[in-house]
């Protein structure tokens, strides 16, 4: 478990530096977090049906019930960047050790839920901690403003690197920490209730999930810009005249 | 023109110009130009950390470099992706007044001004509310369109989807963040045509439409195979019904909860999946 929580570690202090220092590469986005920690914590091959296909799923839900398109400032505290390496680690982490308790005949499905909502839960708690990181920050500068007004660069310099493996060591601790307490909470909740927890059920789950990240994606991708219903008819049209055409060549 | 070019001969000390490397090593700090962020000073720190390289080089005292990076330290606020155009342009007012143009700080702060503040108020929607979102789209509609391959086999599309996903935002926001400082500091005096010729808004329309086509495309590809699912007992179109119904409610839930309650994506997901719960014990 040491390896593959410092492995969490470092990828989620590299997407809480992408997201929160200003490098903005898009590496910080649930679906690539996602997708990066699924490739990192691949448990092997006697899982390989479903160890690569969870975090996919997990980021895809993620990536659409995260994404706001209102502008930053108007946005709540949500800390994306580590929610997908938070939500897939669960997931992946879950999947390996609580698999034999709960063996579902819809086999992933269950462990995308389990990472879609460790997920969910990660981002509202991790926004919370930005307020105190920016108390910091504000300090921090106050302290800067003195160094150079006493010409004393490099301790400027020194400051600000230390700002930046602030952000880094916050996203590493939080990622680990939060992968621990939601495969504990998973360990304790979900093989008690293994008589409850059935594939349809999953299923249902699933595909209301999924429908309310459609919901978000036409919230984000249609209803916000302008036009945006005709150009997405227009989408959805070329598309099924595409697969309705290929239909009938294959039938 | 802010602050002409000195025609006196200057000092032999304040006669070194910016270098290259100079506005590169600015351009690269731009990278971390928010880790000192906060709500009295927005980037203002990293603002005065990305200059360094600038002040180092047209300053000999500590005590000077001090200070002049101290008056570039006070309230800055633009696009992360966009900043390098703001510091390029100081580069150039500071480069000025170090070889003794008549420039002082209140000039210097109007000009930051006069390009951050419509840098902002263009950036934001461009790359937050539409770039990024369709970024994260194109690496969803990777998942729908590559083929699966070996059904046993690991699967690829765990590296191309993300891959999707980079590239898309970055092949136009890494071109920005390259070239900005180096032609905020060539057009300086000229901020304003500077600004039309990013082009933002037009850009911003353009992604917005592309955005809506992938997501119409996207429902069609992820509502296909769900009508086409197996049907063992033979139920027809009660089948179908019965498959896109959960999928329905939840889109049409968030849909309209996502009208009355704006940014509450997650709560109203999570309580999704809870009256799901509740339902699917029940029947």
């Amino acid at each position: 478990m040491f390896s593959e929580l410092s492995r969490v570690a470092l990828l989620g202090g590299i997407l809480a530096l992408d997201r929160s220092a200003g490098l903005n590469l898009m590496i910080g986005q649930p679906l690539v977090g996602a997708c990066l920690a699924g490739a990192l914590l691949n448990p092997g091959p006697q899982w390989e049906l479903w160890a690569l296909r969870i975090p996919l799923g997990v980021g895809v839900l993620l990536q659409l019930l995260l994404t706001d398109p209102s502008l930053p400032a108007a946005q709540r505290p949500r800390d994306t960047a580590t929610a997908g390496v938070i939500g897939a680690s669960v997931a992946i982490l879950c999947l390996e050790r609580l698999h034999p308790y709960l063996p579902l005949t819809t086999g992933g499905i269950l462990w995308v839920l389990v990472g879609t909502i460790a997920g969910l839960l990660a981002s509202v708690a991790g926004g919370w901690m930005e307020a105190p990181l920016r108390a910091r920050n504000q300090l921090s500068a106050s302290r800067g403003e003195e160094l150079l007004l006493e010409g004393r660069l490099a301790a400027f310099e020194a400051l600000y690197w230390r700002g930046v493996a602030r952000l880094f060591l916050r996203g590493a601790t939080w990622s680990a920490a939060a992968t621990v307490a939601g495969v504990a909470a998973a360990a304790v909740i979900l093989p008690p209730a293994a008589q409850l927890v059935t594939g349809p059920r999953a299923g249902l789950i699933f595909a209301v999930l999924l429908g309310v990240a459609y919901g978000a994606g036409y919230h984000t991708h249609v209803r916000t810009p302008r036009h945006g219903l005709r150009w997405a008819a227009m989408g959805a049209i070329a598309l099924l005249l595409i697969l309705l055409h290929r239909h009938g060549a294959s039938s | 023109m802010i602050g002409p070019e000195p025609t006196s001969a200057p000092s032999p000390e304040a006669a070194r110009g910016l270098r290259g490397i100079d506005l590169a090593r600015v351009a690269s700090r731009s990278f971390y130009i928010q880790a000192l962020f906060s709500a009295e000073r927005q980037q203002g720190s990293g603002f005065a950390f990305a200059l360094l390289p600038v002040i180092r080089r047209l300053y000999s005292g500590a005590a000077e470099r001090g200070r002049a990076l101290a008056r570039n330290m006070g309230f800055f606020g633009t696009h992360p992706v966009l900043a390098g155009y703001v510091l390029g342009l100081t580069a150039r007012l500071e480069e000025r007044r170090a070889r003794g143009a008549p420039i002082d700080d209140a000039q210097i702060e109007q000009a930051k001004r006069s390009l951050a503040s419509p840098l902002a108020a263009l950036g934001d929607p461009l790359f937050w509310v539409t770039l990024r979102p369709l970024a994260g789209l194109a690496g969803i509609l990777g998942m729908a369109l590559l083929p699966l391959g070996d059904s046993i086999g690991p699967d690829l599309r765990v590296l191309v989807c993300p891959l999707l996903s980079l590239l898309t935002y970055n092949a136009v926001a890494l071109r920005f963040r390259i070239v900005a400082v180096p032609r905020g500091y060539a057009s300086a005096d000229e901020p304003g045509k500077l600004l039309r010729s990013l082009r933002l808004a037009e850009l911003k329309r353009f992604f917005e439409r592309v955005s809506a086509f992938a997501f119409g495309s996207l429902a069609v590809l992820t509502l296909w195979p769900m009508t086409e699912s197996a049907d063992p007992a033979g139920l027809g179109p009660a089948h179908t019904a019965s498959v896109l119904a959960p999928f329905a409610l939840g889109w049409i839930g968030a849909a309209v909860g996502l009208r009355r309650w704006p940014g509450r994506n997650v709560e109203l997901a999570l309580a999704a999946a809870l009256v799901a719960l509740i339902l699917s014990t029940r029947v």
